[in-house]
């Protein structure tokens, strides 16, 4: 629904995109990634129409946007910038009820459809409870979810979302990209999305774009082109890619970059947890790993203690489940 | 893994259509806003002490004159007070009421532009426009009733000088205020150099009109700022509720389909407008616009500064400023300028400090 045609953007004197076509599927969920100052929010706020393109043209259903009246656009497109500013003092459902700014008018300020529109949005991003709060005392987490309310009370077809998982702890990360996907699969809503963590990319990515210096380098589903060759052509990091233990989606590890980072006591855990399952062989592959065994061997004397040089004792650490363990025999044939 | 506090979702029942938490929803016809249930409040509370302090203002002065005697001289029926009462307090007071609104408007408007409490249109430079023609025309010898429009002038071309500085990148915040401090003190040098080389007696009046006062003036001066008002009315019906999006930042408000340049463009030209009218005709009476709106702010405890409130509040401030400036020194009378710094400004450090003992 959302393509670009030749579209060269920046800011001042700089050009960030030069000549980009681009096609963004409707009704999936579309990640863009790539490494800092490499084209993706200005991407993506030029599709917001936030940043007016040199030359070129965002379409939207092959219409130009620029074309558009933004009040138009602001019905089917809702967007959430990087780091909104808060108003000192709004309650949630004051804030919410701003998404209905396109479909009023200052002589008609508020209607049945707009109280409708703000409890379904609130309900969905499940803030209702919040609503009397300002939200300038909400967390982070809390906080986005109104935002991301904000946009849903505009009754948009699409969502532009600008790294909205910026800022949250691992949890709320979790809660926003969930809340996305619930949009995405139950609404039928077209998500577009900048997100900087590639595992979370894949997880929840219907279709992944890799940009590096203002181009796309792969555009499709993550489990067909997120490969350890892309992410090195990328962001120019080796890693391994192995399939997620929960999901199966590809899992970016990044490679050793230095020996002292493996840790045999990490290996003992490994072997250890798989121990009970009774998977020898594991521990076999394991255990040659060469090179790191000598030196390996002292940090493990440090850290565990009682434990002989050489023959580690089972770690007590269950937490890994055997999803996990039924991988793990991937990874010392990494070949770093 | 922990999981996220769930607030229970509380079902509230919303009968019909209601509006958002603390507001109420008026409707006409086709015609539906939505209104601040404390600003209604704030607004009543406010047109009362208004037209008590007004009648006060009748009453007090030399010679003093009881309240029924200044309630049957309003009424018309004929009183020995009439002159007194009708003609030199009266004038007056309705002028203080209607140029305190006009600077609660500007300050308003502009403070919501400048995104900036201190701002107002002292510190964006219309006042040292209005004050630089008028300066000129007091020391040239022009005639006393061209000092008004000739103050009018500079304000708008200040204004002008202000928005081509201020223009690049969208009028933002920042850019604005900085312009109109380059303007103001540009400005304000001029009139100087303008007042040292008058004639004595020329550059003390042309002083004690930059004081602003109300002293010697009346039905003229509050019919042409009455005018401005009426005639921007329409504009400011939009005003009242573009100002609600003018906390958020341009790339959400452009999201929601609005554009927050035109915006801006609009809200300060409309205040600039106001400001310049006003102090054409009665003096950089400044403090009112900078303190009315952000004490109407925190009585309604809005995010930005309500307009009516500030229009209500300003004309009480500066109604009071003027009795107080005729009567605390009586029989001098200082500039309600003076004054108006004197009343809002311990208020407003009342405030600040009981907004920062609520908030630690």
């Amino acid at each position: 629904m959302l393509s670009t045609r030749d579209l060269v953007a920046g800011y001042d004197e700089r050009t960030v995109l030069d000549g980009l076509d681009l096609e963004l599927p409707g009704d999936a969920f579309t990640v863009i990634v790539g490494p800092n100052a490499c084209g993706k929010s200005t991407l993506l706020r030029t599709l917001a129409r936030l940043l007016t393109p040199r030359r070129g043209a965002v379409l939207l259903d092959g219409t130009a946007i620029r074309d558009l009246p933004t009040r138009e656009v602001a019905r089917r497109l809702g967007v959430l910038p990087q780091s909104p500013l808060v108003p000192e003092g709004v309650t949630v459902a004051d804030l919410v009820g701003r998404g209905r700014q396109p479909y009023q008018r200052w002589w008609r300020q508020w209607s049945e459809s707009d109280s409708a529109a703000v409890d379904r949005a609130m309900a969905l991003a499940d803030v209702t409870g919040l609503a009397d709060r300002p939200v300038d005392t909400l967390s982070g987490g809390q906080r986005q979810r109104v935002w991301i309310a904000m946009t849903l009370a505009q009754d948009t077809e699409a969502l532009l979302l600008d790294e909205p998982t910026t800022f949250l702890d691992l949890a709320h990360q979790v809660e926003v990209l969930d809340l996305l996907h619930r949009l995405r699969v139950e609404r039928g809503r077209t998500v577009v999305a900048v997100l900087h963590d590639l595992n979370q990319a894949a997880r929840y990515a219907d279709h992944l774009i890799a940009m590096r210096s203002g181009a796309v380098v792969a555009a499709g589903p993550p489990r067909q082109i997120l490969t350890a060759d892309l992410v090195r052509d990328v962001f120019g990091l080796d890693c391994v890619v192995v399939p997620c233990p929960v999901t199966g989606a590809p899992l970016v590890v990044p490679a050793l970059t230095s020996p002292s980072l493996a840790r045999p006591s990490g290996a003992a855990g490994l072997a250890g947890s798989a121990g009970p399952s009774g998977a020898a062989g594991l521990a076999g592959s394991a255990g040659p790993s060469g090179a790191a065994g000598p030196a390996g061997s002292t940090d493990a004397a440090g850290s565990v203690g009682p434990a002989p040089a050489g023959a580690p004792t089972p770690a007590p650490r269950p937490s890994a489940g055997p999803a996990v363990n039924s991988r793990t025999g991937s990874y010392p044939s990494k070949g770093i | 893994m922990t999981a996220p506090t769930v607030e229970r979702p509380v079902r509230r029942s919303r009968p019909g259509v209601a509006a958002l938490p603390g507001r109420a929803l008026v409707r006409l016809g086709p015609v539906s806003v939505q209104v601040r249930r404390r600003s209604v409040l704030v607004a009543a509370t406010l047109v009362v002490l208004l037209l008590a302090a007004g009648l006060l203002s009748l009453c007090l002065g030399t010679p003093y004159v009881a309240l029924p005697d200044v309630l049957r001289a309003l009424s018309g029926t004929g009183t020995p007070y009439d002159l007194v009462v009708l003609d030199l307090r009266l004038p007056r007071l309705v002028l203080a009421a209607v140029a305190g609104a006009a600077f609660g408007v500007a300050g308003t408007l502009i403070q919501s532009v400048a995104r900036n409490p201190l701002a107002s249109p002292d510190v964006v430079g219309v006042t040292q426009g209005a004050g630089l023609a008028a300066t000129v025309a007091l020391t040239t010898g022009a005639a006393a009733v061209l000092v008004a429009p000739a103050a009018l002038v500079g304000g708008l071309v200040a204004a002008v000088l202000l928005f081509a500085l201020g223009a690049r990148h969208g009028l933002a915040a920042q850019r604005f205020v900085l312009a109109g401090v380059a303007v103001a003190f540009a400005l304000r040098a001029l009139t100087e150099v303008v007042m040292l080389t008058a004639d004595p007696i020329d550059g003390m009046r042309a002083q004690i009109w930059l004081i602003g006062t109300l002293a010697g003036r009346g039905w003229t001066e509050t019919l042409w700022i009455a005018l401005t008002l009426v005639a921007l009315l329409p504009v400011l019906a939009w005003a009242g509720w573009a100002l609600n999006s003018t906390a958020l930042d341009d790339d959400t408000a452009r999201g929601i389909g609005l554009r927050p340049v035109a915006r801006r463009i609009g809200l300060a030209g409309t205040g600039v407008v106001a400001a310049a009218m006003v102090t054409a005709q009665v003096g950089a009476v400044d403090f009112v616009a900078l303190v009315a709106p952000q004490l109407a702010r925190r009585l309604v405890r809005a995010e930005r500064p309500p307009l009516v409130c500030a229009a209500l509040l300003g004309a009480l401030l500066l109604v009071l400023a003027d009795l107080a400036g005729r009567r605390l020194f009586a029989p001098t009378q200082l500039p309600a300028g003076v004054l108006t710094a004197a009343i809002g400004g311990p208020y407003l450090i009342f405030l600040l400090v009981r907004g920062r003992r609520r908030s630690s």
